[in-house]
């Protein structure tokens, strides 16, 4: 919070209004955060109450989104912020689609836990569990990065993306295999692999939110740029 | 500086917007006003601390800062306005076109017809409208009346005034709107053809709609002159101009082209200024 030097405006309203933004793309981070961490554990545990409440709980999160967007739109009116103020609010705006994306992601990973699957069948969703506990920590270290806007972290965890989708591409194959073992399975395993693309766009997007905090840290666009060159930030 | 080598073609500089003038590595051609090591004093205190800085040539260049930064004082060495000034004196160069405008056989006369100025407040004549756009050519000898009709059509539509006073060029001047009274103004400054345009604040006595009839009128200047704006405002300092200075306390702080110093500053002092932070 330091880094964004927020309260040293002369203008104490714009103090206020920056403020009150970080604290609703905190909040919204939280929910999207419980969210995930919900539909996991619906899957895991087979709990249909749980992921119905996950499905439920979604709406909070557009919610978020458009007043966060409203008051961003607000203040880039009134404000005309520059600099560092103009790349917060760029880096906010961006952020809260991401984050919004990732909570119709978990989404459809609770969506899972309505399905039945047989004895046989839950080692399958042990191999999503796994991928699952990954992407949340993804997810837990990018806002925790934003929250301090630590430039370090970001780059350092930006990298958290390349295993995510090897382990995803890991899990494909072993899934190919069952269906082609046991075509009976198709359907199930075809909701295991939704769900899993579901995890596997969320680290793409948690990798987002990464460059958008080394954007406003920095002021250097780095999307689309290779790792090495990350390195050399 | 961080370099970042693209992955693939998506990185931006193909597609950008504007493109940009490297203002450590300008070429002799480039340049129209280039500033060397300037340093003034009004009296013993030191209003200028040892500014170097090139101006482009054909571009809109605006010096921005706090009251008191030395940012007009900058502005009214370029025509060597401080001159009228006593007790103050300058050391260091500008060299306009590579003549230093600060040799002693300079003809200061001559250099005000070269570099002409545009002041906070109009300050029209009270004469016709036509008789203060000939102004200048009137005392450069020229009585011609073709010429003269010309030059005040020209003038007043290079100053998007034209199609408002061209049925009332004989009446007084005085009678202008404040923004028609600044236009005209500058009708009279470009009608003598100078190199290089200052302006001083030229919009802060003006409303909304008139402020941005003159920054058009900018933007339509830059190709036939070299223009140079101080100004208060700093949305107007990043509509208008290719390149920003900002200036603190008689210090260059950073001079950058106008899209980087306006979104990413490398300086913090910069960056507290236009984000309206205490320093």
């Amino acid at each position: 919070m330091d880094k964004l030097q927020i309260g040293r405006h002369i203008s104490g309203q714009f103090n206020e209004d920056l403020e009150r933004v970080i604290n609703n793309v905190m909040h919204m981070g939280g929910l999207v955060e419980k969210q995930l961490i919900d539909a996991l554990a619906a899957v895991g545990q087979s709990d249909v109450n749980l992921a119905k409440q996950v499905l439920s709980n979604d709406y909070q999160i557009n919610a978020y989104e458009v007043s966060i967007d409203d008051e961003c739109t607000r203040i880039i009116a009134k404000r005309q912020p520059a600099a560092g103020d103009l790349r917060l609010i760029m880096a906010v705006v961006k952020t809260i689609a991401d984050l919004e994306r990732i909570g119709d992601e978990a989404e459809k990973i609770a969506k899972v836990a309505l399905e039945s699957f047989s004895s046989s069948q839950q080692d399958l969703l042990v191999n999503l569990d796994n991928l699952g506990r990954q992407v949340l920590e993804f997810l837990q270290a990018s806002l925790d990065a934003f929250t301090r806007m630590d430039f370090e972290t970001a780059i350092k965890i930006h990298q958290m993306d390349d295993k995510i989708n090897r382990e995803y591409e890991a899990l494909m194959r072993q899934l190919m295999t069952y269906m082609m073992e046991d075509p009976r399975s198709i359907p199930q395993v075809m909701t295991v692999i939704w769900s899993a693309r579901a995890l596997e766009r969320i680290g793409d997007r948690c990798q987002n939110i990464c460059e958008y905090i080394i954007y406003f840290v920095k002021g250097k666009v780095v999307r689309h740029t290779t790792a090495e060159d990350m390195q050399n930030l | 500086m961080i370099s970042i080598t693209p992955k693939a073609q998506a990185t931006g500089s193909e597609t950008s917007f504007e493109s940009k003038l490297d203002l450590t590595n300008l070429t002799p051609e480039q340049v129209a006003l280039d500033i060397n090591k300037l340093n003034l004093f009004y009296g013993k205190k030191q209003a200028l601390n040892n500014i170097s800085m090139s101006i482009p040539k054909g571009q809109v260049t605006a010096f921005i800062g706090p009251s008191g930064c030395g940012k007009s004082t900058l502005l009214r060495c370029i025509n060597r306005m401080n001159d009228l000034v006593d007790d103050c004196h300058i050391s260091g160069e500008i060299n306009l076109h590579g003549n230093n405008i600060y040799n002693k056989h300079v003809d200061v006369a001559e250099l005000r017809r070269k570099v002409g100025m545009v002041f906070q407040r109009p300050n029209p004549f009270p004469k016709t409208i036509y008789e203060n756009v000939v102004y200048g050519l009137r005392i450069m000898g020229e009585n011609n009346r073709r010429n003269l009709d010309e030059a005040v059509e020209k003038s007043l539509r290079s100053a998007a005034l034209w199609n408002e006073v061209k049925d009332r060029l004989h009446e007084s001047a005085l009678g202008l709107s404040g923004g028609q009274q600044q236009r005209l103004v500058i009708a009279r400054a470009i009608a003598i053809q100078p190199e290089v345009l200052l302006l001083d604040e030229p919009t802060s006595a003006l409303d909304p709609i008139s402020t941005l009839t003159i920054e058009e009128l900018i933007n339509d200047l830059k190709e036939q002159f070299t223009v140079v704006i101080v100004t208060h405002n700093m949305q107007q300092a990043a509509r208008v101009s290719d390149q920003t200075a900002f200036m603190y306390m008689g210090d260059l702080i950073e001079y950058s082209d106008t899209n980087t110093l306006f979104t990413t500053p490398q300086k913090k002092k910069t960056e507290d200024y236009i984000t309206g932070r205490y320093g």
